[in-house]
């Protein structure tokens, strides 16, 4: 097994009485993506803000490479770069500005700074705002020049918060790409996000965090797969359906449950769905049962949220 | 160790943010224009000839050379309300999170903040040098007097700007350091020689006056534009004053900013 680019050992932050990451232990591989998934107030910008050296953990550490965030702060920045979810810009700079200062402090040399610069800000839509303050930019705007401080550093660790709220649904397309190009070309990346559906098609990994606790870390389809009977395969039949052949259906394997909501309407619950329906559909023509329709669902990160909170990432939000 | 690379590329981010406040600047230089040709010249006309006599032959030039140190002043200080800026806008995370070490970042703080200040006050300067030069043309003007006050009002700057940063980073609330360097600023330009020589104070005025770094400034930049007069501060006493005014600020500033970054107390 590789070394982790980053390990995180029992990392703790408390503000006063509020206790934001609690314990928190996690590795994360050299090249993948991993995607911090969580509602607001989980404690994943202040893992974040710690892993950067930006805030100073209570209780234990993070190694960003071989360095110990806490003992050698300095070098384990020059591993990392940020995207902040709130752009981090004054209102009287341009987007040239802004991203030409930030490659430059990030040691890009100026023979390869301007070429760099040209194509991110064509990619994320500002090369012809590049001159303009800006005081004079949307939020998403604003939000693509912080993406875009990322994509100029190319940073061996890039660390993404929130990289499309506010972003437009092609506009998220783009900077999913722009993520995964990053990869490509060699960075890992720790992706925070509450947005399930982004956590699902990029994240190699995702870890669920709540309350500052790290509560499951597994590839998402591990994750859906870990929900028994988290897959749903409703059934509409020709007829209706016996007693005896709801219990034969039920001692199928993976099959959790059988819910009849018509007599000639079956909702399996069930996992690995794929695997078990065509066992079902023989089931049901040796039974001399036709079949109308079929419809087959997987279930989401938000229902594997649930599953191990109890709540939806929604309601999570609103205590 | 420190790397210089870093350190200026922080204070350039401070150079290219101050072009950037463009209105800020215009009107700043324009307040310039309007107390040398309105206030100067006609408080000048105001002036009996023994007063013009005892503060240099003219009271123009006198008080020519004290507003621009009182501009290179107010924009020096500027350094503390980008410190409050890019707190509210959270750049100072952004900042923090650089592959630039906490002692670089203050140290180029420091420079750019005082830098900048002197690159854009110094076409003034030179029209004030021009203005003084101009109306005592039988003045001798000695380079080297020049240029040590000049490095003297560089010293100056960083000084103000450390000073700045001591506030920025001491007063936790804007709206307090507003206040409070707004009321500095008026007592440090009144209780000082920018306007007025020591000699016209009441006694218990002028034995203040006497120790700010704003008359070290004013009195050591008119030595070195020629102006001869017995009311100003000896210039060895001067440069000084200004040194010692830039050793305590300029390091109380960076050693305050950096504690306070790595204490985390900035949140």
């Amino acid at each position: 097994m590789p070394e982790p680019i980053i390990r995180i050992v029992n990392l703790t932050k408390k503000f006063g009485n509020l206790t934001a990451v609690d314990h928190l232990n996690l590795e994360i591989e050299e090249g993948e993506i991993l995607g911090l998934l969580g509602p607001n107030g989980a404690g994943k910008t202040t893992t974040l803000l710690m892993l950067t050296t930006v805030l100073r953990p209570t209780e234990g550490t993070a190694f960003v490479g071989p360095y110990d965030v806490t003992q050698e702060p300095d070098k384990a920045r020059t591993l990392v770069g940020m995207a902040f979810q709130d752009p981090k810009v004054l209102w009287v700079s341009t987007p040239w500005d802004i991203l030409n200062w930030h490659a430059k402090v990030c040691g890009i040399p100026s023979n390869e700074r301007e070429k760099r610069l040209r194509w991110v800000l064509e990619e994320v839509g500002l090369w012809n705002e590049r001159r303009k303050s800006v005081h004079t930019f949307s939020g998403g705007m604003r939000k693509r020049i912080e993406v875009a401080k990322i994509l100029v550093q190319r940073p061996k660790i890039a660390i993404i918060d929130e990289p499309t709220t506010q972003i437009d649904i092609v506009g998220k397309h783009r900077i999913w790409n722009m993520i995964r190009s990053l990869r490509d070309e060699g960075s890992t990346i720790l992706l925070a996000t509450n947005e399930l559906y982004e956590a699902d098609v990029l994240s190699d990994r995702v870890a669920i965090i709540h309350r500052g606790k790290l509560l499951v870390c597994d590839n998402p389809k591990k994750l859906k797969d870990s929900i028994p009977g988290g897959d749903v395969i409703e059934v509409v039949l020709g007829k209706d359906v016996s007693k005896k052949c709801l219990e034969e259906v039920e001692r199928m394997n993976r099959v959790v449950d059988v819910l009849s909501t018509k007599p000639n309407h079956l909702k399996i619950y069930l996992n690995k769905a794929e695997e078990v329906l065509p066992q079902i559909t023989e089931f049901f023509l040796k039974m001399r049962i036709p079949i109308k329709s079929v419809q087959m669902s997987e279930p989401t990160l938000d229902d594997v949220f649930a599953h191990y909170t109890g709540l939806t990432i929604e309601e999570a939000e609103k205590r | 160790m420190i790397s210089l690379r870093n350190v200026w590329v922080v204070a350039e981010r401070d150079l290219r943010t101050f072009l950037n406040y463009k209105h800020v600047l215009i009107m700043r230089a324009l307040w310039f224009l309007a107390q040398i040709a309105l206030f100067g010249l006609v408080v000048n006309k105001m002036l009996r000839p023994d007063v013009q006599e005892a503060v240099g032959g003219s009271y123009f030039s006198f008080y020519a050379a004290g507003i621009i140190i009182s501009l290179l002043y107010s924009t020096s200080v500027f350094i503390g309300y980008d410190i409050y800026e890019e707190a509210d806008h959270g750049v100072i995370e952004y900042l923090l999170s650089l592959p630039v070490s906490r002692k670089e970042l203050v140290l180029g703080r420091s420079i750019g903040g005082g830098l900048r200040s002197f690159l854009y006050v110094s076409p003034m300067l030179m029209v004030v040098l021009y203005l003084i030069w101009s109306s005592n043309p039988q003045s001798f003007v000695s380079p080297l007097q020049l240029f040590i006050a000049f490095l003297a009002l560089f010293l100056f700057t960083f000084g103000v700007s450390g000073f700045s940063i001591t506030l920025a980073v001491s007063i936790k609330s804007s709206d307090k350091f507003d206040i409070f360097l707004g009321m500095i600023n008026a007592l440090i330009v009144r209780l000082s020689t920018t306007l007025y020589p020591l000699v016209y104070m009441p006694s218990y005025y002028a034995s203040v006056a006497q120790f700010n770094p704003l008359t070290f400034a004013a009195d050591l930049f008119r030595w070195g534009a020629g102006l001869e007069s017995a009311v100003l501060t000896a210039p060895a006493i001067a440069i000084f004053g200004i040194i010692s005014f830039f050793s305590i600020f300029t390091f109380l500033g960076i050693f305050l900013h950096e504690r306070v970054l790595e204490g985390g107390s900035w949140q």
